[in-house]
């Protein structure tokens, strides 16, 4: 017997940058931006989008690609709003994978829209290594999780183009220090754009409004 | 826990690494390697990987991680250094304008076999 070492070099992220790759080509080639939306579950992400839509209409044509884990709720949520929504149910899974998202993805009027925007599995580590060939990540993050989020996973953070701070109307009744929160994320990323909303009274809304069409070439 | 898949992907490709040898190499050890920024917990990558490879010929094999700190380059002057905490900026003018250079790793390095002479 003897031993031997074998160089290999092989990326272990490989089968999901595969699909990834096929959902950036297409996208690009069909001029539509795709948001990837990952926070926390209970972060508000469904409400945030729920209170977009009026607004948003009126300039993209979009579509939206909801994350479960077990459930179609957030999709019938938004459905009744008129909302062109996709369920992906992971079945387990803590996220989307580059696969799922294609499979759906591929099922949308690609010809007849500017963005899709996709809500991934509540879960601030997972769904931030994994690329599903979207335009930019945005981090939502509420107020009643805590101020040290953003230093407790800064990977999200640091890979986000934009954070949402939801659920600010509840500041008053929360010890969420503000001022630390945006100093963290400053730290880690201190370039990217930080959007202060409440889905509940409105405030901000217009901003994160504009925040999203920022990414997109076709403006209405 | 994306530490699972991650580890189906190794022991996928350990194995198709190990068909293309003679089929009496046993294999000893396997080596990763994973950035900090990937945000791997090593027990349960190996737990993973312990548990999938239970019923194949690379049970018992070792899962080697080596963990690659974070390592960021400033585009205003060009310092290259480690990310101290959650501080991605420049350790000599400060600059928050910094690209991730070391940090993202994952990969499969190499494996470590016993043949028949």
């Amino acid at each position: 017997m003897s031993k031997r070492e074998i160089k290999v070099y092989s990326d272990l992220s490989g089968a999901n940058a595969v699909w990834a790759d096929k959902i950036r080509k297409l996208r690009e080639e069909k001029g539509i931006v795709m948001l990837n939306l990952i926070g926390s579950p209970g972060c508000g992400k469904t409400t945030l989008l729920e209170k977009t839509v009026e607004s948003l209409t009126a300039k993209q044509r979009f579509a939206v690609l909801e994350g479960d884990i077990a459930t179609t709720r957030d999709a019938e949520r938004l459905h009744k709003l008129g909302v062109m929504v996709s369920q992906l149910v992971t079945k387990g899974a803590c996220h989307l994978s580059a696969k799922l998202v294609h499979k759906a993805f591929v099922d949308l009027p690609l010809d007849e829209l500017d963005m899709v925007i996709v809500e991934n599995v509540g879960n601030l580590v997972c769904p931030a290594g994994m690329d599903i060939g979207e335009t930019a990540k945005v981090a939502v993050l509420s107020v009643a999780e805590g101020e040290d989020k953003p230093a407790k996973y800064p990977r999200l953070f640091r890979e986000a183009k934009g954070v949402v701070i939801t659920k600010t109307d509840l500041l008053p009744y929360v010890s969420f220090n503000m001022e630390a929160c945006l100093d963290d994320i400053k730290q880690i990323n201190g370039t990217i754009p930080v959007i202060k909303v409440s889905a509940k009274d409105g405030s901000g809304m217009g901003e994160w409004v504009k925040f999203l069409t920022s990414f997109s070439k076709n403006q209405h | 826990m994306h530490e699972f898949g991650i580890a189906q992907e190794l022991v996928k490709t350990v194995l198709a690494e190990l068909k293309k040898l003679d089929d009496s190499a046993k294999l000893t050890c396997v080596k990763v390697v994973i950035g900090k920024l990937q945000e791997i917990v090593p027990e349960n990558l190996t737990f993973a990987y312990e548990s999938l490879t239970e019923d194949t010929r690379i049970k018992g094999s070792k899962l080697e991680i080596v963990d690659i700190p974070v390592t960021v380059k400033c585009n205003a002057c060009g310092w290259e250094g480690e990310v101290v905490g959650i501080a991605f900026l420049c350790g000599k003018c400060e600059s928050h304008d910094v690209r991730v250079v070391k940090g993202m790793e994952l990969y499969l390095d190499k494996l470590e076999v016993e043949v028949d002479e």
